[in-house]
């Protein structure tokens, strides 16, 4: 626990893609910090840098200048150290889900916890169950609905028990009522079990469902409402 | 839990199977060319080695390389007096006149030996014949005398044989060969009747082995036009025996040795027990005879088509090259197909490490599927072959296959370390966010 009492904080956060005329500054020093337990929104226009924070964050992309840090603790600048980071502590959600393909819904989860040394338990079952995706544990992602498929998206990024969930867009692809009952699902983990989601949307609705709205725009945060 | 390079190769049946075959046709040619190469080479020296003879004496001049002499070579006289003149380390040499002649499509080694028994027991390894009857035993003629009797007693009747040991003896000379009345130096009828004479006595006779006989559906009984001769089949010895063809020495001799049935090709020894064939060779050599091991003659085989094996073997490399670059480029699209599932992969915190392995284990996997593939195609190839050629060996040997495998494993990895090295290289953020 970092003495400031963030799990993970962003400080100074600068990234820019392309080099020369053709450079596109998307973080331009932007600082976030998020609590323990707290469930926070990042909405935005397309563009702003929200999926580019989210990838610093989540250490998949390093940042150019500026710190992430995790309990207080920066993070390494080798890829070694922060895969080591992302196998511990953090769990992703996508957009599109993002399951392999080629295996089935327990596979993919297994798969996950196998990087973390970790093996299928007791506890896999009744996160499937919990989710409302046990009845398609054995089923490969196309035989199941999308509302499914981003479920069980959601089984593997808690399955090795995060500190932090990074969620993109996990309601973008979903009709409104698998939208609405996924928030339902992630409002409950954060309540239940104070789980840590950070949670970029473009959905004023679904980002009302955090304890905190963060605004972005062009590369910097407009400003947070609780 | 999923194997994910097992999940993915079944997922693309098709392209995996094509790969799979791709290495299979590279480890079936590795595998059924060294075996027909080596086991066509090997299959005439274990002929070789059926002699029952431990020693092979032939004219000094020929070398240390004799693998493939025929023809005239070395006087009887060096060859049959070696019991006698080494009693000591000498039970019995035999004789043999060796030649080519075609037949069932393709050259056959044809030995000329004595009509004793002993001399065919010693040539043949102690085969027993199958189906008819050694040569010269059907003697039409008056006198009884066999064709190998009445050509020593024709030629050499009056000619005692006191050519110096190493020289060649002289020809006999034609006219003591033609029948009273007839005009002399007249080569041809004198042929006429001696072939005549050969015929009635049993001596256009040939044995041949089971394995000739399959290859060329003869039988006993049959003529055959070779070496511008009929010969009358009668006899089937199993195969395995020095020649696949065998015939009466002198008869040979006549023939193939230009009229001279005073030399043969070359001797077979026999040693008595004990004796260190190394040494008894090394005393059997002198100015003008080398006599080596029978066992060497492997080695002489090896020595004289090494160059083929070299050949066979840079062919199978480049077979086998061939199916692993088909395997680096089905790896290498399988990767760039494939980027979003390694970004997930590390995404989840996948090491590099971790990725590398995944695109090995696949390369690995294929190759496994390739290799048992290639397998099962070599063995079916070989009895193809042996099928429709019957003359051809393939051997199979566990150590080719075990060095088809390490070469396997090796190709394997060697072919995916470029698509592993591109795959640890993913963008993950990019992969990730392509709609």
């Amino acid at each position: 626990m970092s003495e400031n009492g963030y799990i993970i904080e962003g400080r100074d956060l600068v990234k820019a893609y392309g080099t020369g005329r053709a450079q596109v500054r998307v973080l331009r020093g932007l600082n976030l910090a998020v609590a323990r337990g707290e469930f926070v929104s990042v909405m935005g226009p397309s563009g702003c840098g929200k999926s580019t924070l989210l990838h610093v964050l989540g250490l998949i992309t390093p940042a150019d200048s500026g710190v992430v840090a995790l309990d207080g603790e920066p993070a390494p600048d080798g890829e070694g150290g922060r895969a080591a980071l992302r196998r511990e502590r953090i769990g992703f959600v996508f957009q599109r889900f993002n399951l392999l393909n080629v295996l089935s819904a327990i596979d993919n989860v297994a798969i996950s916890l196998r990087l973390r040394g970790q093996k299928l338990d007791g506890n896999v079952r009744h996160l499937f169950e919990w989710m409302g995706v046990a009845h398609v544990m054995r089923r490969r992602p196309a035989e199941m609905s999308i509302g499914e498929q981003q479920r069980v998206a959601v089984v593997r990024a808690l399955a090795h028990r995060p500190a932090i969930v990074l969620a993109d867009e996990p309601t973008g692809n979903l009709d409104s009522e698998n939208a609405e009952a996924l928030l339902a699902l992630l409002v409950n983990l954060n309540r239940q079990f104070a789980q840590t989601i950070v949670m970029i949307t473009h959905s004023p609705a679904a980002a009302a469902h955090a304890d905190r709205v963060v605004t972005m725009r062009d590369g910097r945060i407009l400003h947070a409402t609780s | 839990m999923g194997n994910l390079p097992l999940a993915n190769i079944l997922r693309h049946k098709l392209r995996s199977v094509l790969s799979a075959v791709g290495i299979g046709i590279g480890i079936c040619m590795l595998v059924t060319l060294s075996g027909l190469a080596r086991g066509s080479l090997y299959e005439v020296a274990d002929r070789w080695e059926s002699v029952d003879a431990e020693l092979i004496v032939y004219p000094r001049i020929w070398g240390d390389n004799v693998t493939t002499l025929s023809g005239v070579g070395l006087p009887d006289r060096r060859i049959v007096h070696l019991p006698e003149a080494h009693p000591d380390i000498v039970i019995d040499a035999v004789p043999a006149f060796l030649w080519r002649m075609e037949l069932a499509g393709q050259d056959q080694l044809v030995v000329g030996v004595d009509s004793a028994a002993e001399a065919w027991k010693r040539l043949t390894g102690g085969r027993t014949l199958i189906r008819g009857r050694w040569c010269e035993q059907d003697v039409r003629a008056d006198d009884g005398r066999t064709a190998s009797q009445w050509l020593t007693e024709t030629l050499l009747a009056d000619e005692p044989d006191t050519t110096p040991p190493g020289e060649s003896p002289r020809l006999p000379d034609w006219p003591e060969t033609q029948p009273a009345g007839a005009p002399r130096h007249d080569a041809v009828l004198s042929m006429r009747h001696i072939q005549a004479q050969l015929r009635q006595r049993g001596g256009f006779e040939l044995v041949i082995d089971a394995r000739l006989a399959d290859a060329g559906g003869y039988h006993v009984g049959q003529t055959v036009r070779a070496g511008n001769h009929d010969w009358r089949i009668v006899g089937v010895v199993p195969a395995g025996g020095l020649g696949r063809v065998f015939m009466p020495r002198r008869v040979a001799q006549f023939v193939f040795g230009s009229g001279d049935i005073r030399v043969s090709t070359l001797g077979f020894v026999k040693l008595r027990d004990g004796v260190e064939p190394g040494e008894a060779a090394a005393r059997l050599t002198d100015a003008t005879r080398q006599a080596v091991q029978v066992r060497q003659y492997r080695h002489m085989l090896e020595e004289k088509f090494g160059v083929m094996f070299r050949y066979v073997d840079m062919v199978n490399v480049i077979a086998l090259v061939i199916a692993f670059l088909f395997i680096m480029v089905t790896l290498y699209t399988m990767v760039l197909q494939r980027t979003r599932d390694i970004a997930i992969l590390k995404a989840c915190g996948a090491s590099n490490g971790f990725i590398l392995r995944q695109v090995m284990g696949e390369s690995l996997l294929l190759t496994a599927a390739g290799l048992v593939a290639g397998v099962g195609m070599s063995f079916l190839a070989a009895w193809g072959i042996e099928t429709t050629r019957p003359l051809l060996t393939v051997t199979i040997t566990w150590r080719w296959l075990v060095t088809a495998a390490g070469v396997a494993a090796v190709g394997a990895v060697a072919s995916a370390l470029y698509p592993a090295w591109r795959a640890t290289r993913v963008d993950v953020a990019a992969a990730l966010t392509l709609e």
